[in-house]
């Protein structure tokens, strides 16, 4: 071999050894951006947005964990060491916890050494929930599921206010600790839904010594199980940013071995079983506005965007709704995920106008979502990437109307303006020669104050304008809005509903007559039959028979419109090519530790 | 002078109290706490909360009680919205972000405006102030909005994105610039910067600024050049002229003097705005400040913050006005402390 040739073996070895000492050397961040102002809290139990499951679910764990790649959604154990006994009669439900799993180092352990997670651990996370410092805000969650915790939850309350504090030793009947692995919940019910909140954040583990030593600094620094800690407290710059570090001490956790077939072609497989988290940091920058975001996202300072509304047609085909040739040569990927929503214009059924059972009132209030197009809403605000669909189940769900169209098979969907006309006159209006319903007053329609709004509002008023329905709107504040809903005040109102998990049972809770308002039955339903199948239904397992009584009181709902609608988003996502394994979903997100980043890769900024 | 002062605050404590009556009545004619449990809310929960509040006690009594809070300068309530964070910590965090904002902008744009309203009364009638006038009013007409987005894009999207050698400014965020001790003041801890990083203020801070200085600066040059107009048009400056003084000696040695009460009333308007920051600048540019601490604390329904925050910005706006009378009598001898 001649020297000018061992030179240049040299050279491209050398070179190869700098590119594997630079990748080895190279901290793997992921920069994802947060379209708020941030998390308010880092504690679960105070927190209730997305924003704040977002971040404390990279902190804490829960015992159940949604499968990261199936779809639709199933649960899987987390802290837990297989799925929960549940006794014959569904009330019963027995949990082993996994060995060896460590809470954070922190100093408010002995010798600053994270311990090992006991059971004992869950039930006074859990009894948090019950305490009044933490202002109930997640009490929801168990109100009245667990034997003997409402009681508990009372006794406490009177000794908080005789000014003694909450005890955290005293026992609550249904919530029995077996040993340091083993615990057992009695549910006042047998409520198959009691699962989906082991996946909720709110009802995650932290440690008592770490509650007990911070205060209520607690909020700010977290100490739990999950893969990512807050190194310093200064990582969290309130209304800026918030820095996950990986947990060095963090248990033998692994990357999902089931997927399904369309994941492939994404390599969402490739990793599968091999330990997780894969990147050294989480760096996720707070935006208020989407402008500067999507700036960031197209100067590669982002990892990950959403897409705003206004890049929409930059970014896609309007008419494919998919990426444009011309920016996937970019090296960008996308996904659409639907989401879990059912926007309506409800009816206040205690209204003297708009309410009742009689046929009459039925058909008036057919006769008004007879009149509403929601296509075409969907096409002017949304670029048409909305489903459009019957009945108050989100798509993806069981219930929802898998048919063309998405219609069940009762169906008042506009537009159909003949149909609107004829159930005015059934019920009981005339429509004057000028179009016009003769003796029908303005209706009041109530909604939020925007921009937006304001627009949505004009198309509304000009649907019901197509039978001579006149519309009298009120734009008010968030606040007024759910005030005058929850004080039955608002006859005719704009809502929206986001799923806390993924049954429907938790939309058709919705129209439980125990739920009227002030709770979340804002239309104040009462249908006595209704609510007989709402109980049988949250004891029921999934399953055919199940999903056909669910069909069943869908239509139930459809027959008496109690609301107008319905429209699910679809949220768009895009990553560079260097980010892997990014399958966004909005139901859950403690997907952080499956993320993996090319750090190698030419186009990501060094 | 301090009689003046001291009279001046006493004439301004009806006032003041007017102001809280006002606000907290105001912040209760709809339930707050209602709005800030939100949906999921129960009546128990409300009434525990309204409870522990003290919202449930007589108005007049709450009343009181938040006027004792503010002779002590006591800010300790716990935030609604950020649990674990007390309003006074809110307010503290809030201040230097703003104030790196604010206070560069009004001090650039008030310096260059008036260079440039002089100039252009010196050439009254002629090209130069009819340009100067022209790019005044334009920059006016355009929306602060266009500037933001602008400015993101071509000051700092495009020299990132386009690998530019030159990439100083950050498209958003905020970096401290400056590292802050506290000096304890009544109970409070007052910050003042011991340490400054210049380079992370020109890369978070100096396109706000420099967007900042471009609005203000159409206002403050026409409204600066009409004062110098009407002020050459009086009589000592015909004096003036009669004896021989020559024009840059007239404009800016008699007439700057002279105009300067209208001059010192706009920026004295300005000066509260230096701490509440630009609400614009601050969300659009991801900055931290008092002015996205507020929207936040409204869209939150942080009753605490809200509270405290319109209760701080009365006092700076009437110590602003007291503070204008007496740089009027510092300027101007005509004028009389009485």
């Amino acid at each position: 071999m001649s020297v000018q040739r061992m030179l240049s073996l040299a050279a491209v070895i050398g070179t190869m050894l700098a590119a594997v000492t630079f990748a080895w050397g190279q901290e793997k961040i992921l920069r994802v951006p947060m379209a708020t102002e941030g998390p308010k809290t880092l504690d679960p139990v105070q927190g209730s947005t997305t924003y704040e499951n977002r971040c404390c679910s990279q902190f804490y764990q829960t015992l159940l964990q949604y499968k990261y790649l199936k779809r639709p959604l199933e649960l899987e154990p987390l802290l837990l060491a297989e799925m929960p006994q549940i006794s014959d009669d569904g009330r019963l439900w027995r949990f082993r916890l996994k060995e060896g799993i460590m809470f954070h180092d922190d100093p408010c352990f002995e010798g600053g050494k994270g311990r090992e997670l006991k059971a004992s651990d869950v039930i006074y996370s859990w009894k948090r929930l019950a305490d009044p410092a933490y202002r109930y805000k997640n009490w929801w969650l168990l109100d009245g599921q667990i034997v003997g915790f409402n009681e508990y939850k009372d006794k406490q309350a009177k000794r908080v206010d005789a000014g003694e504090p909450f005890d955290y030793e005293a026992e609550v009947p249904g919530l029995r600790v077996l040993s340091d692995y083993e615990f057992e919940v009695e549910l006042t019910e047998p409520v198959q839904q009691f699962a989906w909140k082991l996946a909720m954040f709110q009802l995650a583990v932290v440690p008592r010594e770490a509650v007990e030593t911070y205060g209520t600094k607690f909020s700010g620094h977290p100490v739990g199980t999950g893969p990512f800690i807050l190194a310093s407290e200064s990582d969290w710059k309130r209304g800026t940013s918030i820095l996950f570090t990986r947990n060095p001490n963090y248990w033998d956790d692994r990357y999902p071995t089931e997927w399904m077939p369309e994941d492939e072609q994404y390599g969402f497989h490739k990793p599968a079983g091999q330990r997780i988290p894969f990147v050294d940091k989480v760096q996720v920058t707070f935006f208020v506005q989407s402008q500067p975001q999507w700036l960031e996202f197209q100067a590669r300072n982002l990892d990950i965007s959403t897409v705003p509304d206004f890049a929409f047609e930059q970014m896609f085909s309007r008419r494919t709704k998919e990426l444009k040739r011309s920016e996937a040569r970019k090296g960008l990927v996308h996904f659409k995920v639907p989401l879990l929503d059912f926007i309506f214009r409800g009816f206040n059924m205690e209204d003297p106008l708009l309410g009742g059972y009689t046929p009459e009132k039925k058909a008036l209030r057919q006769a008004i979502s007879l009149a509403i197009d929601w296509d075409e809403m969907n096409d002017a605000y949304y670029w048409g990437t909305c489903v459009v669909y019957d009945g108050p189940i989100p798509p993806g769900l069981d219930g929802f109307p898998q048919t063309e169209g998405h219609r069940a098979p009762v169906s008042y969907r506009g537009p159909d303006y003949e149909r609107a006309r004829q159930k005015l006159i059934e019920a009981g209006y005339e429509i004057g020669p000028d179009g016009k319903v003769v003796g029908l007053p303005p209706i009041e329609f109530y909604t939020s104050r925007g921009a937006v709004s304001e627009k949505m509002v004009a198309l509304l008023e000009r649907n019901l304008d197509e039978v001579g329905i006149k519309l009298n709107p009120h734009f008010v504040d968030f606040s007024e809005l759910i005030e005058a809903v929850n004080n039955k005040k608002a006859p005719f109102f704009s809502f929206a509903w986001g799923s806390d998990y993924p049954d429907a049972e938790n939309n058709l809770a919705l129209f439980y007559s125990p739920n009227v308002s002030p709770g979340s039955n804002h239309f104040n339903y009462f249908r006595p039959e209704y609510d007989e199948l709402y109980r049988k239904i949250r004891t029921m397992p999934p399953g055919p028979e199940r999903t056909a009584i669910y069909e069943k009181m869908r239509d139930m709902i459809i027959e008496d419109a109690p609301y107008a609608g319905s429209l699910a988003r679809t949220r768009y996502y895009l990553n560079w090519e260097w980010v892997k394994n990014f399958k966004p979903t909005e139901t859950f997100y403690n997907y952080f530790k499956y993320i993996d980043l090319d750090v190698n890769h030419e186009e990501r900024p060094k | 002078m301090w009689s003046y002062i001291v009279r001046k605050l006493v004439y301004n404590v009806p006032v003041y109290l007017g102001i809280i009556l006002l606000t907290m009545a105001a912040l209760r004619v709809r339930d707050p706490v209602a709005g800030y449990l939100g949906k999921n809310a129960t009546q128990e929960q409300i009434d525990r909360l309204t409870q522990d509040m003290g919202l449930d006690r007589p108005f007049y009594e709450q009343y009181g009680k938040f006027l004792w809070q503010i002779v002590r300068l006591d800010f300790s309530e716990e935030s609604w919205a950020q649990r674990g964070r007390t309003v006074k910590q809110i307010l503290i965090d809030a201040i230097p972000p703003s104030m790196s904002i604010t206070v560069p902008s009004v001090v650039a744009s008030a310096f260059i405006a008036l260079v440039v309203s002089l100039i252009s009364a010196y050439f009254r009638g002629r090209l130069i102030d009819r340009t100067l006038v022209f790019f005044a009013v334009l920059g006016m007409s355009i929306s602060y909005l266009v500037y933001i987005i602008f400015g993101q894009f071509f000051g700092a999207f495009l020299p990132l994105h386009q690998q530019w050698e030159f990439t100083p400014f950050a498209i958003q965020g905020y970096e401290a610039w400056t590292s802050w001790s506290h000096l304890s003041v009544l109970g409070l801890n007052i910050p003042y910067p011991n340490g400054i990083k210049f380079e992370n203020w020109i890369e978070y801070c100096m396109l706000p600024v420099i967007i900042g200085v471009i609005v203000a600066m159409g206002y403050d040059t026409r409204f600066y050049r009409a004062v110098m107009v009407e002020e050459s048009n009086k009589d000592y400056i015909v004096t003036a002229m009669a004896k021989g003084a020559s024009k840059p000696k007239i404009m800016f040695v008699h007439m700057l003097k002279n105009a300067m009460i209208p001059i010192i009333t706009r920026i004295m308007a300005t000066l509260p705005f230096l701490i509440t920051g630009s609400i614009l600048l601050e969300m659009y540019f991801n900055i931290p400040g008092m002015g996205r601490e507020l929207i936040t604390a409204l869209i939150a329904n942080d009753f605490p913050v809200i509270q405290a925050f319109v209760s701080v910005l009365a006092l700076l706006f009437i110590l602003s006005i007291i503070l204008t009378d007496v740089l009027y009598a510092l300027v101007d001898p005509r004028v009389r402390l009485s």
